[in-house]
């Protein structure tokens, strides 16, 4: 259903690139009144109709919004190598992936807004935002069009349109059922055979998955793993995780850097910083959660406190210095 | 949210800083922060006893509210306070009034507390919800020993007696 769609506006919209800001923006109305009024209805419980109805038209607003300013782009491309035979062929070889791109993203905007009602605002917010950067993100689907041409073969391009089709009727066919949970396993199942540019993070089982980032499930799990303080030395930083160390300073509230977090003036452990630690010194010179007055000695004594505390794994540090 | 409190900055200081020297703007700027996140975290804190929050066109003074402990004299009565903070907090530390009427030990008849921690027992750990709390405790436990309000330190003996002061000043406040 959507497909007749796709094929059409750039070859319609070709002529009326001028007023094509201007329509955008009323598409972008209504689009954002039609997302409104869903909101407001309920998405969960209201009649099936409405449901099937709404995100299509949706889509196909966001699409010619897309194609349209994707077309302005590409105009001013061509006119620099004055072939328009090229263009036009070009813009319509390259169409039906643009817009299984496009469709995609909103999906995904669908589920996010149909998962909670509550954040109807913030989503709307959100698509202002998207109005406003727009200028920016046409070149950027351009590269990423680009990227997606050349990784995939020409006959790939060629069967998308009905792979789109597939997705859309899946969509709608789950949305009858329960939009939150099937929302997001056709977004899911859409994206995985077609190994896109990923536009995720990373999942913990995921293959492609860079080995440097941090396992977050394994750190969720090492305190139920009996031996995880045995392997304390090869993970210094889940160490360090475990003593809580405060990320601003206490007095003043900035972030505390990496040499006011190895500052440590006072042996109760306070943590400040060393601009309100020598604000300290000038008056009254009393640790703030001890009282125990401070050393009348310059920042040395602390930090090589503050070493020894923190680097238990450097032995050789603490063997030589104190 | 850290956008909107960085672009707020200048309208607040603006007037009261101008005739300053800009070393004193940097020192505000960076009370001003300290006081906006006390704030925020006085608002999450999501307290029911006690409240405090700036006066309109004045960061550095604040009105706040404390509901009198349960199992105390003060029980079901709500005082209302005012926060003075001098532009080196939390280096020093702010004046804190009562604003009603408070018949307390410990508390004279203009308002003002006697109470350790807002004076030489400050410290900059503190903060505007430890101080109310700190106020708060110290309504149901006076120190006795060093009264501003002689009358009130007598009759803190006979608790019948002072639930009913407290409950008469009380009405004549709301009326």
């Amino acid at each position: 259903m959507a497909s007749g769609f796709i094929s059409d506006p750039p070859l319609s919209k070709k002529k009326r690139t001028n007023g094509s800001a201007k329509l955008k923006q009323i598409k972008l109305d209504v689009r954002r009144e039609q997302w409104l009024s869903r909101v407001k209805k309920g998405c969960n419980v209201d009649s099936n109709g409405r449901m099937d109805n709404c995100p299509s038209s949706k889509h196909t607003a966001s699409e010619e919004n897309r194609s349209s300013c994707k077309e302005m782009t590409r105009k001013g491309e061509d006119i620099e190598g004055t072939c328009i035979q090229d263009s036009d062929s070009r813009s319509t070889i390259n169409s039906p992936d643009r817009s299984t791109y496009s469709h995609d993203e909103s999906s995904g905007k669908d589920f996010s807004g149909s998962s909670s009602n509550s954040i109807s605002t913030s989503c709307s917010g959100n698509d202002s935002e998207e109005e406003d950067d727009d200028g920016c993100l046409d070149d950027w689907e351009a590269v990423a069009d680009a990227l997606y041409a050349n990784d995939k073969s020409h006959s790939v391009v060629s069967e998308s349109p009905a792979e789109h089709e597939a997705e859309c009727r899946y969509t709608v066919l789950e949305d009858d059922k329960n939009p939150r949970v099937d929302f997001s396993k056709a977004d899911f199942k859409s994206e995985v055979p077609e190994s896109k540019p990923n536009r995720r993070a990373w999942k913990p089982d995921d293959t492609l998955r860079p080995r440097c980032l941090p396992n977050l499930s394994k750190q969720r799990n090492s305190p139920l793993n009996p031996n995880w303080r045995g392997s304390r030395k090869t993970v210094p930083w889940a160490w360090q995780t475990i003593i809580p160390q405060p990320s601003q300073c206490p007095i003043c509230y900035e972030d505390l850097d990496v040499t006011d977090s190895s500052f440590l003036p006072c042996s109760c452990g306070f943590h400040l910083c060393l601009f309100c630690h020598k604000k300290i010194l000038e008056a009254d010179a009393r640790c703030p959660s001890c009282r125990k007055l401070y050393d009348h000695v310059d920042g040395n004594v602390g930090l090589n406190i503050g070493a020894k505390a923190f680097c238990i794994t450097q032995s050789c540090r603490t063997g030589t210095g104190w | 949210m850290a956008a909107n409190t960085e672009t707020a900055q200048p309208n607040i200081v603006a007037p009261a800083k101008k005739p300053l020297p800009a070393a004193k703007n940097v020192d505000s700027q960076s009370v001003l922060k300290r006081l906006q996140s006390e704030l925020m975290a006085l608002m999450m804190s999501g307290d029911s006893d006690i409240s405090a929050f700036p006066e309109e066109d004045n960061i550095f003074i604040w009105k706040g509210t404390i509901k009198g402990s349960k199992e105390t004299v003060f029980e079901g009565t709500e005082y209302k306070l005012s926060l003075s903070f001098p532009n080196d907090y939390p280096f020093k530390a702010p004046k804190v009034k009562f604003e009603t009427t408070c018949f307390h030990p410990n508390v004279d008849v203009q308002g003002n507390i006697c109470l350790d921690i807002l004076q030489d027992k400050w410290s900059s750990a503190y903060d505007v919800r430890t101080i109310l709390l700190s106020i708060q405790s110290l309504l149901g436990e006076p120190n006795i020993s060093s009264p501003l309000n002689p009358q009130a330190a007598q009759l803190w003996g006979n608790q019948e007696e002072y639930r009913k002061m407290v409950e008469k000043l009380c009405k004549f406040q709301d009326a």
